[in-house]
C-alpha cells in the first residue's frame, strides 16, 4: 500500500490512528483461530465513528484495498484475520455505549462495546441483554452481530440476532444506511437487518446496535448432573426438553477430556469428575418457591434417565463457579493443546446422539484425539480434535482435513449445519458445498456482488475466493 | 465431637452499596445468601462429620429471611440449624452481635467441641466476631487458618497464614478456629439434600426466649457506631514495556528479582 494512500487515510483519522509498523500490526494479524495461520495488514486504521469508517471505505473502494473489519478479535473462524492484507478497520475504540432507553427496553451501543458491559448496565436497572455468549467477557457487541453469536442461553432466548432491533451500517461502497429502530415489529420490505447479522463483515461496517432488553428473571438455579457414560447423558436431552415440561435456559454438556482441561486450567474441580460426561442445565423463575419446585421436577426426572447425582447450585456465587467451569474449556485447550480444531456444528436435537458418537469413531480412524463440550441443548456441538503429541504437523495437517469432511459429512446427514455460532470466515469456506447446493452458494454470492462490487469487504471469507479484482497488497 | 459454625447472611453481591448520608451498608433490593466464607467454615466442619462422626450445629443471628439461608446449610448436611432473630437485636454492633450470640450458646446450652467461622463476612468486613464470641465463652482462639492438619482426642493441630509467614498451632479443645477460603472447597448441594431440607425444621429463638435484656441488645447494647465507611484505592506505579522496548522490560524485571529481598526484613 503506497504512501498517498496512508496519507489520506491518516487525513480521515489522525496521524496516529493508522498504524503500519510490525510491532504494532502484528497482533491484527491472527484471531482466536488456532488452525488458521496469520496474515500481516499493510496497516490497521482505528476509527471512531461512521463518518470516518465512510471515509476509509471510499478510499478502499477508489484504489481496491482489501478491508478486514475487526472488533475485540476474539473470532473462532478467521473471520478478522485479513488474508489478502490491505487494511485492518479496528472498531475498537467505537466503544460507547450510546444510550439506556429503559421506557422502550432498549440499550443503543457503538460496536467496540465488550458485550458484558452491556449486561452489566442492564442489571444495574433491572434488566437483562438475553444473547450472551461464553465470551461474553472479551468479544464485542460488533462482533457478536456480524458472526450472530449463540451462546449458553440459545435454547430459551435464541441467538444474537433475536434481540437487534434496529442497525446502522456503512456499506461497501462508503454509504450510511439504517434499519430498523426500537420498536419490535417491523416488515418494510426485506428484513435487512437479519441479512447484516451474520454476514460476517462481508456487506457492511456495522456502526450502530439498537439491542432488545427484558426484565431481568429473578431467580435461578443450575443443575450439574454427572453421567456414568455419555450415551446415558446425551440420549436424555431431547428427553427432558419434550417431557419435563421445563424449558431450561442452557443445557451444556462437558465430556471427561473437557472437564479434565478445565479443571487443570482453573485449578478448581467439580463433583464426581471422573464420570464420563457432565449436564448442565440451567433454569429460571420468578419467585424461589417455583423455582424449587421446578429444580425438584427437573432433578428428579434427570435421576430417572440415569444421572448419578443432582448437584444444585442456587446462589449466584455457586452458579458464577459452575458457569466459570464450563467457559473456561475454551481457554484451557488454547493453554494445554494449542494444535486443535474447534468445530461448530449445529444439528436437530433428537440427533446429537448420533452425531457425538461419530465424532470418536472419526477421531480414532485418523488416529487424533477428541473432545466434545458445547450446547446441546440447542443441538450446537463444539466438536474439537487434538494433535497428539507425537504427530507430525503435516501428518496432522492431513488427519485434521479428514476429519473435518467426515464430520460434516455427518452433520450434513443429519441435516445439521457446518456452523452454529462461530461462522465460516476462512476457516471453513472450503466446505461448505457439503451443505449447500451451487445455486444457494450463488445466491448469497450475488448479494455479496450486489453490495460491495468491488469486492473489498472482507473478500477471502465465506466463499471460495474466485475475484481477481482485488489485488493481492 | 460437637462442631459449632457461626454463619451470618449477607446481600448477594460484590458490590456493596454505602448510603453516603447514613454509612450503613444499602440492602434493599438484594437477595441474600449464607456469607460466601462461612461456607468454607461450613466445609470443614461437614469434611470433620464425615471423617469423625462430628455433630454440625449452625448458628446465626439474623433477620427472619436468615430461615432459609439456614435451610441451605441443612441441605448441605448440617444436623441443626438455629436461628435468633427478634428486632431487639436490629442495629447489634460486632461486641452485641457476640454478646448475643454467646449468651445463646450458654443459655440453650449448645455443646461444643470446636467453633469455626469465616474469617469476616462480606459485608461488614469486620472479622471480629469470631474472637470476641470466643472470649466471652473463654476459650481459645486461632485467626485465619488456611488448613486443617490433624484433630486429636482434646486437640487440634492447623495452619495459619499471616503476612509473612505459615504458623502451625497445636491447640486444645474446646477452641475457635476462624478459616480463610484455602481451609476447604465448599461443597454443592445435592438434589436430595435439598429435599430433605424443605422438612426440616430451623430453631428460631426471640430475645424473650433466651431471657435477655432490650438494654443489652441491638443498637442500644451497641458501643460502637459505623461513623464513616468508604473503599480505599490500591495504586501501583505499573510500567509497561512492548514491541521493540520488550527486552529492557525483561531486563528490569530480572533486576527486580535479583534485588528482591522478601517481604520478611531481617
Amino acid at each position: 500500500m503506497n504512501e498517498t494512500i496512508i496519507k489520506r487515510l491518516r487525513s480521515i483519522v489522525g496521524y496516529e490512528n493508522v498504524k503500519t509498523d510490525y510491532d504494532e500490526v502484528e497482533r491484527y494479524s491472527k484471531d482466536e483461530t488456532s488452525s488458521v495461520e496469520p496474515s500481516l495488514p499493510s496497516a490497521v486504521v482505528f476509527v471512531t465513528n461512521a463518518q470516518q469508517v465512510s471515509e476509509v471505505l471510499k478510499v478502499a473502494n477508489q484504489h481496491k484495498i482489501p478491508v478486514t473489519p475487526r472488533g475485540a478479535g476474539t473470532g473462532l473462524s478467521g473471520g478478522a484475520i485479513p488474508t489478502k492484507g490491505g487494511i485492518v478497520l479496528s472498531l475498537e475504540r467505537m466503544n460507547h455505549i450510546l444510550e439506556l432507553d429503559l421506557e422502550n427496553m432498549v440499550v443503543v451501543v457503538e460496536p467496540g462495546v465488550i458485550t458484558d458491559e452491556i449486561q452489566k448496565l442492564a442489571e444495574e436497572h433491572g434488566f437483562f441483554y438475553a444473547g450472551d455468549p461464553a465470551s461474553s467477557e472479551s468479544s464485542s457487541i460488533g462482533g457478536n452481530v456480524a458472526e450472530n453469536a449463540g451462546g449458553v442461553k440459545v435454547l430459551k432466548y435464541g441467538p444474537t440476532a433475536f434481540h437487534v432491533l434496529g442497525l446502522e451500517v456503512v456499506l461497501p461502497t462508503g454509504e450510511i444506511v439504517n434499519f430498523g429502530g426500537k420498536m419490535m415489529k417491523n416488515v418494510m420490505g426485506y428484513d435487512m437487518i437479519r441479512l447484516f447479522i451474520g454476514s460476517e463483515g462481508t456487506l457492511g461496517i456495522i456502526t450502530k446496535i439498537i439491542l432488545r432488553l427484558i426484565p431481568k428473571p429473578k431467580y435461578s438455579a443450575v443443575l450439574l448432573t454427572p453421567f456414568k457414560d455419555m450415551e446415558t447423558a446425551i440420549s436424555c436431552v431431547p428427553k427432558v426438553l419434550c417431557e419435563s415440561g421445563i424449558l431450561p435456559t442452557s443445557i451444556e454438556l462437558m465430556d471427561r477430556f473437557s472437564v479434565e482441561i478445565s479443571s487443570k486450567f482453573l485449578n478448581e474441580s467439580i463433583p464426581q469428575q471422573d464420570a464420563d460426561c457432565h449436564l448442565i442445565f440451567e433454569i429460571e423463575s420468578l419467585d424461589r418457591e417455583s423455582l424449587t419446585r421446578a429444580y425438584i421436577s427437573l432433578g428428579e426426572k434427570l435421576q430417572q434417565l440415569g444421572a448419578l447425582e443432582v448437584y444444585i447450585a442456587d446462589n449466584r456465587h455457586q452458579k458464577m463457579k459452575i458457569w466459570k467451569f464450563r467457559k473456561a474449556i475454551a481457554e484451557g485447550i488454547i493453554a494445554f493443546r494449542p494444535k486443535h480444531c474447534m468445530e461448530d456444528v449445529s444439528v436437530p436435537i433428537k440427533t446429537i446422539p448420533k452425531l457425538i458418537r461419530s465424532t470418536y469413531d472419526i477421531a480414532r480412524k485418523n488416529h487424533v484425539e477428541v473432545l466434545n463440550f458445547g450446547h446441546v441443548g440447542d443441538g450446537n456441538v463444539h466438536v474439537t480434535f487434538l494433535k497428539p503429541e507425537t504427530m507430525s504437523d503435516e501428518l496432522w495437517k492431513k488427519a485434521i482435513h479428514n476429519c473435518l469432511i467426515e464430520l460434516y459429512r455427518v452433520t450434513a446427514d443429519l441435516n445439521g449445519t457446518v456452523s452454529g455460532e462461530h461462522g465460516i470466515g476462512v476457516k471453513r469456506k472450503d466446505y461448505l458445498d457439503i451443505f449447500l447446493t451451487q445455486v444457494e452458494i450463488e445466491t448469497m454470492r450475488k448479494i455479496k456482488q450486489a453490495l460491495d462490487p468491488n469486492n473489498i469487504l472482507n473478500a477471502d471469507k465465506i466463499f471460495p475466493d474466485t475475484s481477481a479484482s482485488v489485488r493481492q497488497i | 465431637m460437637k462442631i459449632l459454625v457461626l454463619a451470618k447472611q449477607v446481600p448477594d453481591t460484590d458490590k456493596v452499596k454505602i448510603d453516603p448520608v447514613t454509612g450503613t451498608m444499602i440492602r434493599e433490593g438484594l437477595d441474600v445468601v449464607i456469607n460466601p466464607l462461612d461456607l468454607h467454615a461450613l466445609e470443614l466442619a461437614l469434611c470433620l462429620k464425615e471423617s469423625h462422626q462430628a455433630l454440625v450445629t449452625v448458628l446465626s443471628m439474623g433477620p427472619m429471611s436468615t430461615e432459609t439461608v439456614l435451610r441451605d446449610t441443612l441441605a448441605l448436611g448440617a444436623d441443626r440449624a438455629i436461628l435468633l432473630t427478634d428486632s431487639a437485636f436490629a442495629g447489634s454492633d460486632t461486641w452485641a452481635t457476640s454478646y448475643t450470640l454467646s449468651e445463646a450458646v450458654k443459655r440453650l446450652n449448645i455443646d461444643y467441641d470446636l467453633v469455626i467461622c469465616g474469617e469476616k463476612a462480606t459485608d461488614g468486613e469486620t472479622g471480629q466476631v469470631g474472637v470476641e464470641f470466643a472470649i466471652l465463652l473463654n476459650i481459645p482462639v486461632i485467626t485465619y487458618v488456611s488448613k486443617f492438619i490433624s484433630l486429636h482426642d482434646d486437640s487440634i493441630v492447623v495452619e495459619r497464614t499471616t503476612e509473612d509467614a505459615y504458623e502451625r498451632w497445636k491447640i486444645k479443645l474446646p477452641a475457635l478456629i476462624s478459616v480463610l477460603r484455602s481451609v476447604s472447597e465448599p461443597r454443592l448441594a445435592t438434589l436430595s439434600g435439598k429435599k430433605q431440607a424443605l422438612s426440616r425444621k430451623v430453631e428460631i429463638y426471640s430475645a424473650k426466649d433466651l431471657g435477655l435484656k432490650a438494654d443489652e441488645l441491638g443498637l442500644s447494647g451497641s458501643p460502637t457506631r459505623v461513623v464513616k465507611v468508604y473503599n480505599t484505592k490500591l495504586s501501583r506505579n505499573c510500567r509497561i514495556y512492548m514491541g521493540k522496548d520488550l527486552n529492557q522490560g525483561v531486563r528490569e524485571v530480572v533486576k527486580l528479582l535479583k534485588n528482591y529481598k522478601g517481604s520478611v526484613q531481617r
